[in-house]
């Protein structure tokens, strides 16, 4: 398994690095590494449906107890199934649907690598390793969301879906940390077989759960999905369909069995997924884009599974699997389709088309069995899925909350048949009710005539898609009993269940029967919409637009009040810090341990002392700022004096070189500025400026003879001595102090001087550069400048 | 110290700095390895060596550090990779970060010669060092340069900056009076 994602990361970096030269062989080739996967898998599915679990573990971090551990049960291996299956399918779609581009490497990189991420979720069993590859699919999914990077729209919604899911996704990891750390486990599967309970627990199911909200869309982090529509088609319906907006259901299906009866778990579930279920069917009967309709329908969709996978009854939990199925086949299917239209028509707006269903046969088949499958009509496999969906919220006995589950997802059933017929309608239909507005004339239709004909191999995607919603269905028996041993290894109640293409008369088919024709008028009723919703301006994305603004702003407030510039202001800050911490330290009775003072050597050393103390006084005296300047250099080689009299001469050595060059250094910046000092600023007079130095040196002074009287171990300093020949054949101590007993110490300090010395060199280049910038539009300069022998320091 | 001043520079600076160069460069050399026992040390070395460029931009002004073609950043690079080399290189041989690996050899004519790699670690350090000093000297040569790009330009020269104030003799004699 480890060798399978690295494999994805592996050929995403291979597509990725000839950057614009990756020419179209790109596509398929990385669909190589997804289909070795789900061949692999296929490989592996009889034991594993037998119930046998893989696992697999790469130490990583091991102080930390941090390692990706991976686990492939029954249920991973559908998801993975699902996501690598499908994602050979886009990849191969998409070169079809891409033609001649230069970013088609980008592309290839980018859905692999996101296609090994998601892989990551579904069989991450570590707690930590699921939240690294949440992420990382979070960060692929920005990336191919702003796929079409020159566009506005395309970049704002990348961003917008990237900090709603990355916000989720901090949320998720603050939850599985508490539950980890209060089970004391680092593992899904040990977290589950035994689920700990308590209020931090709740708070902890809580935060997973808007991890998983925002990841799958729900009310009221749908918004960002729409949006998210502006990625190519292709990846729309890989990432938006079938496979990332799956990832909160995995964790929900995951963590459901164990822990929906804790706390808020079922009531947070059914609130934002029916939430989701209705406004989602609401907002897709008022698209024109196809699309887009589908992508609201996607919301609507995804709060029915939710609710289903997160009330966590065996019953329920089934089905929600195998309406992930089918809601994976069907919605990639028509998406890809739409892709296929928007190809071959030039248009989405279901408006303009026109007679499609005999242009282009083999899609309008495609749309029209995905689109049974997805306003569940029988025989399709979303009609058995939804049969069983109906059956599982009919057995709940979980009180009110059940029938208001029952309840809301019929209404979102009634809307999701009403927005299916108008969908295929204003697909294929020829005069397309439903779909005309007002504006009609502004609408021209597109001649059926002179639709492209799209090739066998790019149709075919879709067309696969749409005959497994077929014949999953027809084979209802054999493909619920694979999803039952799959599904067993999220609930092991589950493995008794079985799925009926023709369960007989029952409640849920009066149910059913119920629900198509209340949708056909709900079509019918509403089939001239007043007016259209432009997905970009929902009520949500303008609440959301809002609290970023504020945000920023807010951002900049701050910034503006505590980042005033001005030195003196920053200095009186940390200043005046360090004497508060001080004065703390000396009330709680840090000053007790000054004892044995010697106050001085020899005679050599007063002198120095004294006259360190008189020069210092000296620099705050006068006026010039030269004259300070040399003074405070004096007054530092008088310290180096103190510090050889003191037996370090290592110290004293370098006291002086560093006292020279900061001389050398402060005198040609002198000559850059004025003369004089300038007045201090207004709000720190001379007395408080006087005080807080005061204050700040006084403390300074005790503080270090209290710490120097505070020990309490024996000095390392002896064991330094006797090693330092021995271990590191160096007579010079403080030398091998330096660069091998602590030289990790050394290494941090010398960073630290490395990224000064690199920041002070671009800060001087990047000033030049922008002057350069200011320069162009005047031709002369630039003349001037290229004359100058600048290169060394570019 | 703008270009102007430059033109009027003294040659006896000049000539010292030339005839003291490469004395410095050998001291820098000798305090950095010295350093493994007796006082001195990588840092201590990259100072000296950094003292000897600034003495030469002192003497020569800009395009005595410019004709130099090294560049800080480059400098400062290689030198932390030199460091974190050294320590990395131990831990993949299995040692704790930085243990220390002592060789002896003996080579003809010259006798016993002790090599320890924390002493490729301070050569690292000094060649650090050396690289931030010529960064800070980078901002004097940038802003010399902009001097000199107004000059050529025909315009004043910037008030404030440099034109007044170049001779530190000046404020020398000021300094007496406070």
């Amino acid at each position: 398994m480890i060798a399978l994602l690295l494999a994805h990361l592996v050929a995403s970096l291979a597509c990725l690095a000839p950057g614009r030269r990756a020419a179209r062989w790109a596509l398929p080739v990385a669909a190589v590494v997804p289909a070795a996967t789900f061949g692999w898998l296929v490989s592996q599915a009889p034991s594993v449906l037998d119930g046998d679990t893989l696992t697999a573990s790469l130490r990583w971090v091991p102080p930390l107890a941090l390692s990706v551990d991976l686990r492939l049960d029954g249920f991973g291996l559908l998801m993975g199934l699902l996501v690598s299956g499908i994602g050979v399918l886009v990849l191969l779609y998409s070169t079809a649907y891409f033609g001649r581009r230069d970013d088609l490497g980008r592309l290839a990189g980018l859905l692999v690598g996101f296609a090994g991420a998601m892989l990551g979720i579904v069989w991450a069993d570590g707690l930590l390793t699921l939240f690294v590859f949440w992420e990382l699919t979070s960060v692929t999914s920005f990336l191919l969301i702003g796929f079409d990077d020159r566009s506005a729209t395309a970049r704002a919604a990348a961003v917008r879906a990237f900090l709603v899911t990355g916000a989720g996704g901090l949320s998720l990891l603050a939850g599985l940390i508490i539950l980890g750390q209060v089970a004391g486990v680092t593992t899904i599967s040990e977290l589950v077989v035994d689920p700990p309970s308590g209020t931090l627990v709740s708070v902890a199911l809580v935060l997973v759960l808007l991890g998983a909200f925002t990841k799958s869309a729900q009310f009221p982090f749908h918004f960002w999905l729409p949006g998210a529509m502006a990625a190519p088609t292709p990846v729309s319906a890989y990432l938006h369909s079938a496979t990332m907006v799956k990832a909160g259901l995995v964790v929900v299906a995951r963590f459901a069995p164990g822990f929906a009866p804790e706390g808020p778990w079922r009531a947070l579930v059914v609130a934002a997924g029916l939430a989701a279920r209705v406004v989602g069917g609401v907002r897709a009967m008022r698209q024109q884009d196809a699309k887009l309709a589908l992508a609201h329908g996607t919301v609507s969709q995804l709060g029915f599974l939710m609710v289903l996978l997160g009330l966590g009854t065996p019953a329920t939990t089934y089905a929600g699997v195998a309406m992930l199925l089918a809601h994976a086949l069907f919605k990639a299917s028509l998406f890809l389709s739409v892709g296929v239209v928007d190809h071959e028509t030039g248009t989405r707006d279901m408006r303009r088309l026109r007679g499609l269903s005999r242009a282009l046969p083999v899609v309008a088949a495609s749309v029209v069995v995905a689109a049974a499958s997805m306003a569940a009509l029988p025989p399709t496999f979303g009609f058995v899925a939804k049969e069983k969906a109906l059956d599982g919220l009919l057995e709940l006995d979980i009180g009110g909350l059940g029938t208001i589950a029952l309840l809301g997802i019929v209404a979102g059933s009634v809307l999701t048949v009403a927005y299916t017929i108008r969908i295929a309608v204003g697909l294929l239909g020829d005069d397309a009710p439903g779909v005309h507005t007002a504006d009609e004339a502004a609408a021209e239709p597109v001649d059926p005539a002179a639709v492209h004909r799209p090739s066998m191999g790019f149709v075919a995607a879709p067309a696969l898609l749409a005959g497994l919603s077929l014949v999953f269905g027809l084979a209802a028996g054999a493909v619920g009993g694979w999803l039952a041993e799959a599904t067993a290894s999220l609930d092991p109640a589950t493995a008794e269940k079985y799925l009926k293409l023709w369960p007989g008369v029952n409640e849920a088919l009066a149910i059913s029967t119920g629900i198509i024709l209340a949708g056909v008028a709900v079509w019918w009723g509403a089939r001239r919409p007043t007016r259209t919703i432009n997905a970009a301006r929902s009520q949500a994305t303008v609440i959301y637009d809002r609290i970023y603004d504020g945000l920023l702003s807010g951002a900049r407030r701050v910034t503006a009040a505590t980042q005033s510039g001005s030195l003196p202001f920053y200095l009186g800050v940390v200043l005046s810090t360090v004497a508060a911490a001080l004065v703390a330290a000396f009330v709680t009775g840090a000053l007790d341990s000054i004892t044995d003072l010697v106050w001085a050597d020899s005679a050599l050393e007063v002198t120095a002392t004294v006259l360190t103390a008189l020069l210092s006084v000296a620099v705050v005296l006068v006026r010039q700022r030269f004259t300070a300047a040399v003074l405070l250099g004096g007054s530092g080689y008088l310290l180096a004096i103190v510090y050889l009299l003191q037996g370090a001469p290592d110290l004293a050595i370098t006291q002086f070189l560093v006292e020279t060059l900061t001389i050398v250094v402060f005198l040609l910046a002198l000559a850059r500025l004025p003369r004089r000092f300038q007045p201090g600023p207004a709000w720190a007079p001379r007395t408080v400026r006087i005080a807080i130095s005061a204050v700040v040196g006084v403390t300074v002074a005790v503080f270090a003879l209290s710490a120097s009287g505070s020990r309490t171990e024996p000095s390392v300093g002896d064991d330094y001595v006797e090693l330092s020949e021995k271990e590191a054949g160096g007579r010079n101590v403080v030398n091998v102090i330096l660069v091998d007993f602590r030289g990790f110490d050394t290494v941090g300090e010398i960073t630290v001087l490395a990224v000064a010395g690199a920041g002070v060199v671009n800060l001087v280049r990047s000033a030049r550069r922008q002057q350069r910038l200011k320069q162009l539009p005047d031709g002369t300069e630039l003349e001037e400048d290229a004359g100058r022998p600048t290169g060394v320091w570019r | 110290m703008s270009p102007r001043s430059l033109t009027r520079r003294s040659m006896i600076l000049t000539e010292t700095v030339n005839g003291l160069t490469p004395i410095l460069l050998l001291f820098s050399v000798f305090v950095t390895f010295r350093g493994h026992n007796a006082p001195g040390g990588g840092f201590a070395g990259g100072l000296v060596m950094g003292a000897a460029v600034i003495l030469r931009y002192l003497a020569s002004g800009p395009s005595g550090i410019r004709s130099l073609r090294i560049d800080p950043i480059v400098l400062i690079g290689s030198g932390l990779l030199l460091a974190v080399g050294v320590g990395v290189t131990s831990v993949a041989a299995g040692e704790s970060f930085l243990e220390s690996a002592i060789w002896k050899f003996d080579v003809p004519l010259i006798g016993d010669v002790k090599l320890v790699s924390s002493s490729l670690f301070d050569i690292g350090v000094h060649v650090l060092v050396v690289g931030v000093v010529m960064a800070i000297l980078v901002a004097f040569v940038e802003a010399d340069d902009e001097v000199a790009r107004i000059e050529d330009a025909g315009q004043s020269p910037r008030p404030a900056p440099g034109g007044q104030q170049d001779d530190p003799q000046d404020d020398a004699q000021e300094a007496g009076q406070p």
